[in-house]
């Protein structure tokens, strides 16, 4: 299970260039057609991820985040440029790319172990292999006991567990999540990156991960892009320069407040001062803009 | 015989003992009584006013007619029962066949759907005498006519509900490559069963009242007949014999039609409308 | 860009293309197959019937419409006082409540004619019986949208020291307002409904009266011409109440 050691997430060079360009998005846009003008959602994005890297988007609201997001999961059209993960363009859904949404989007009818398993059911797989992996997942993530309770019996941290199992239930390549915390109170939000952290020791997957809040991005991620207000480019690209295993101890080291404040800094801005290479940006100087909270 | 504890308790032997139990029953027995209040009211009425007696008939006069001429009752009551329920069921299947498909047919959605709102809104009781020139005054009439009426509010009550399937949960389907049959069956129909079975609930209704105006146009059998027929020679007491009748048939299709509603959520594990079902999907 | 254009004409082109075509089928029908004319008259035939008759149907249809209306009026006013006593205390509305949801489910068309044996063949009797029908869904969903108020507005409403009769008006019925008009717009259908049902049975005017003797005799192109009058009429009225749903719509969302 332990598939990736840390060193390869955290030391590109050393991965072969495919892993290293695990997903590529060269010059992806999208324009919306709305009446008889057109809104342009992004403009322009290109950036790599590394295979087992965990890259947070990080941008104001309405920013065209999901847009990316769901032109990754194959579930949106690109208007032009390219996306391909593991070498093939993304121009469909694939079984081996794991969504996980903002809202829980579990069937009220299905119990948890039901839910979880309902990506087997949907694409043929063994049923009783299956069950026996969501099962582990589910005693994983803490909902052991509630197999069979049904979603409105659950609250909504629990739900979003359950949706985490399910996402993890075929072993996924990928794992894309659009917000998945945003609507849970601090607390519970706080739990669910638990969670995510716990499952990143086990499972070190490839992981893009929207968010607007950039506390959970500095914790979760590996790599950070940060996106402007429409329409959205990629400003800048840095490197949380924490290592994993990683735990909620590191919402206390000073260089993690100094890391949210630079990064409140540029949203403030709109602009990403900071080196626009992908991979190697060096992290901020503290104190050029030192008048900032 | 006086129970002070509890204002609005009944008086008599209810009081103490069931006082804990007073609180659950409250809702069964209050309409209950409130039904059996108006009753009695309208036998005092009946009882103190002779000549109101001979337009309003009497309760008691009532089950009189109902318990001397059940038998001559019985046949018109099974006419009726069952061009209602045949007439209901031929909707059932052609108002969800063609509901559905154009929920998944955008385009003869588009086309047809109109016309389906239209049809809902216009009186469509009107058509009552054409049936009778198409097929006669015969009992196919009459349940093709339940069947007309019923048939718009199944069709458009099942295209709406299979349309309005939560978006997530479709992009949840698309995104774990599900085909076009594994989403239907998984995550649009049930999602859309509680609004089917309003349909199906407004469908009886409809075919029931399709198959009373039948008879009143037509005038051969049925309870909507006797109505008519007992109306029309002042005898009051089969009137509301008659009505009583049809009373009891519309709430036991109807309560059919609920317990089916029931098993099918119990098969698909129901609640259906639970967190998030109707007032998430303007998102 | 020319793709939302495009939408646009289609929602509104495809139905009616549909509706012209399905016309064109039904005259090629009737010309082409000997089908006789009391059975199905042609479109052609409707419409010159339709035309020659249109004094006299206007006419039928002006006592139906004055009729559907005062019934509807009523049926309104009092499905709004019901609703608003019944929402008003928790012992009115578990009472009445429940025997009204079994009333809405009983076939009430049938009382049709006990309403022309009580009140007479005259108009009183058939907006009566209108009135009586069209007034359960006023009353059901207007007590439904009073009794699903905000919890918050009303709890503003008491740390304001409002009274019942101030949160019933400033607060309960503008929340209620879509539940209202959605009850009004299912009403005006009854209406109609419920006088030409009345007319069936007692009347000697009107458009139900005049679609009956008219089929009696099997003036079928005549039946088809009023049952097109009395549908122009139905929507006439539902598209009134709607068109007020959104001024008061316009009125309450500023």
């Amino acid at each position: 299970m332990d598939t990736l050691a840390m060193g390869t997430i955290l030391d590109p060079p050393e991965a072969t260039a495919a892993a290293r360009q695990f997903i590529q998005v060269r010059g992806a846009r999208k324009v919306y057609a709305s009446g008889d003008k057109s809104v342009e959602a992004l403009s322009d994005v290109s950036f790599d991820v590394a295979k087992g890297e965990f890259v947070a988007i990080l941008g104001p609201s309405g920013c065209g985040k999901s847009t990316l997001l769901m032109m990754c999961g194959g579930l949106e059209a690109v208007t032009a440029g390219v996306i391909t993960i593991a070498g093939t363009p993304m121009t469909a859904p694939r079984a081996s790319v794991g969504i996980m949404f903002q809202d829980p989007t579990l069937l009220p009818w299905k119990t948890v172990l039901q839910n979880v398993l309902f990506p087997a059911r949907i694409q043929h797989l063994p049923e009783m292999e299956y069950r026996d992996r969501a099962q582990q997942l589910i005693d994983m993530v803490g909902l052991h006991g509630f197999e069979n309770k049904r979603p409105h019996e659950l609250s909504g941290g629990m739900r979003q567990r359950v949706a985490i199992c399910r996402a993890l239930l075929n072993d996924p390549d990928f794992l894309l999540m659009d917000e998945p915390f945003s609507a849970l109170d601090a607390i519970t939000r706080d739990e669910m990156n638990e969670v995510l952290l716990d499952i990143w020791r086990r499972y070190a997957k490839t992981a893009l991960f929207v968010t607007h809040s950039i506390r959970e991005a500095v914790l979760l991620a590996d790599r950070v892009l940060m996106m402007t207000r429409r329409p959205a480019t990629v400003v800048a690209d840095i490197r949380i320069p924490f290592g994993r295993p990683r735990d909620m101890s590191v919402t206390e080291a000073p260089e993690f407040t100094r890391l949210c404040t630079q990064l409140r800094g540029m949203i403030e801005r709109g602009t990403g001062q900071l080196d626009r290479r992908p991979g190697d940006g060096p992290i901020l100087q503290p104190g050029r803009h030192g008048g900032e909270e | 015989m006086s129970a002070p504890s509890l204002t609005t308790a009944p008086a008599g032997p209810f009081t103490v003992r069931l006082r804990l139990p007073w609180r659950r029953l409250r809702p069964v027995l209050l309409p209950l009584l409130f039904i059996a209040g108006c009753l009695a009211a309208w036998q005092v009425v009946a009882n103190l006013n002779p000549q109101s007696r001979a337009v309003l008939s009497a309760p008691s006069d009532v089950i009189g007619v109902l318990n001397k001429n059940l038998p001559l009752l019985l046949p018109h009551l099974a006419a009726t029962a069952r061009e209602t329920v045949a007439g209901f069921a031929l909707a059932a299947i052609v108002g969800m066949v063609l509901g559905a498909a154009l929920a998944q047919w955008r385009r003869v959605q588009q086309a047809l759907l109109p016309h389906l709102v239209l049809f809902q809104i216009v009186p469509k009781i009107a058509l009552a005498p054409l049936f009778i020139i198409w097929f006669g005054v015969g009992p196919e009439s009459r349940l093709l006519f339940a069947l007309f009426l019923a048939f718009f509010a199944i069709a458009s009550a099942t295209t709406a509900g299979l349309s309005a399937t939560r978006p997530d949960a479709l992009r949840l389907c698309a995104s774990l490559t599900a085909s076009p049959w594994q989403t239907f069956f998984a995550v649009r129909l049930p999602f859309a069963i509680p609004s089917i079975f309003a349909g199906l609930k407004m469908g009886m209704t409809m075919a029931l009242i399709g198959d009373i105006v039948g008879e009143f146009v037509s005038g051969q059998e049925g309870l909507g007949y006797v109505v008519m027929f007992a109306a029309a020679g002042a005898d009051a007491a089969l009137t509301f014999a008659a009505l009583t009748l049809l009373c009891a048939l519309g709430l036991t299709v109807y309560g059919v039609v609920v317990l089916a509603e029931m098993a099918a959520e119990r098969w698909y594990g129901a609640p259906f409308v639970s967190e998030g079902f109707h007032n998430r999907k303007d998102k | 860009m020319t793709g939302s254009r495009r939408e646009q004409l289609l929602s509104i082109g495809l139905p009616v293309a549909t509706a012209v075509v399905l016309a064109a089928l039904w005259q090629a029908a009737v010309s082409l197959t000997d089908i006789r004319e009391i059975m199905l008259p042609a479109p052609t035939a409707m419409v010159a019937k339709l035309n020659a008759n249109l004094p006299t149907l206007l006419e039928a249809a002006l006592v139906t419409g004055r009729e559907a209306l005062a019934a509807f009026a009523l049926a309104v006013v009092a499905g709004f006082i019901v609703a608003a006593a019944s929402s008003s205390s928790q012992l009115l509305r578990e009472t009445i409540y429940p025997a009204i949801i079994a009333l809405q489910l009983i076939p009430k068309v049938a009382l049709a004619p006990l309403f022309v044996v009580i009140l007479g063949i005259e108009a009183e009797a058939r907006i009566t019986f209108a009135a009586l029908l069209s007034f359960f869904p006023v009353l059901i969903s207007t007590a439904s949208g009073l009794s699903n108020t905000d919890p918050n507005a009303m709890r503003l409403c008491r740390s304001l020291r409002a009274s019942a009769w101030q949160s019933f008006w400033s607060v309960r019925v503008p929340f209620a307002l879509p539940h209202f008009f959605y009850g009004m717009r299912i009403s005006s259908t009854m209406a109609v409904t419920g006088v030409v049902i009345a007319e069936f049975i007692s009347a000697k005017q009107g458009l139900g009266f005049a679609i009956l003797s008219a089929s009696a005799v099997s003036k079928t192109a005549t039946v088809f011409a009023a049952i097109a009058v009395l549908c122009a009429l139905g929507l006439g009225l539902y598209g009134a109440v709607a068109a007020l749903e959104r001024l008061a719509a316009r009125w309450y969302r500023g």
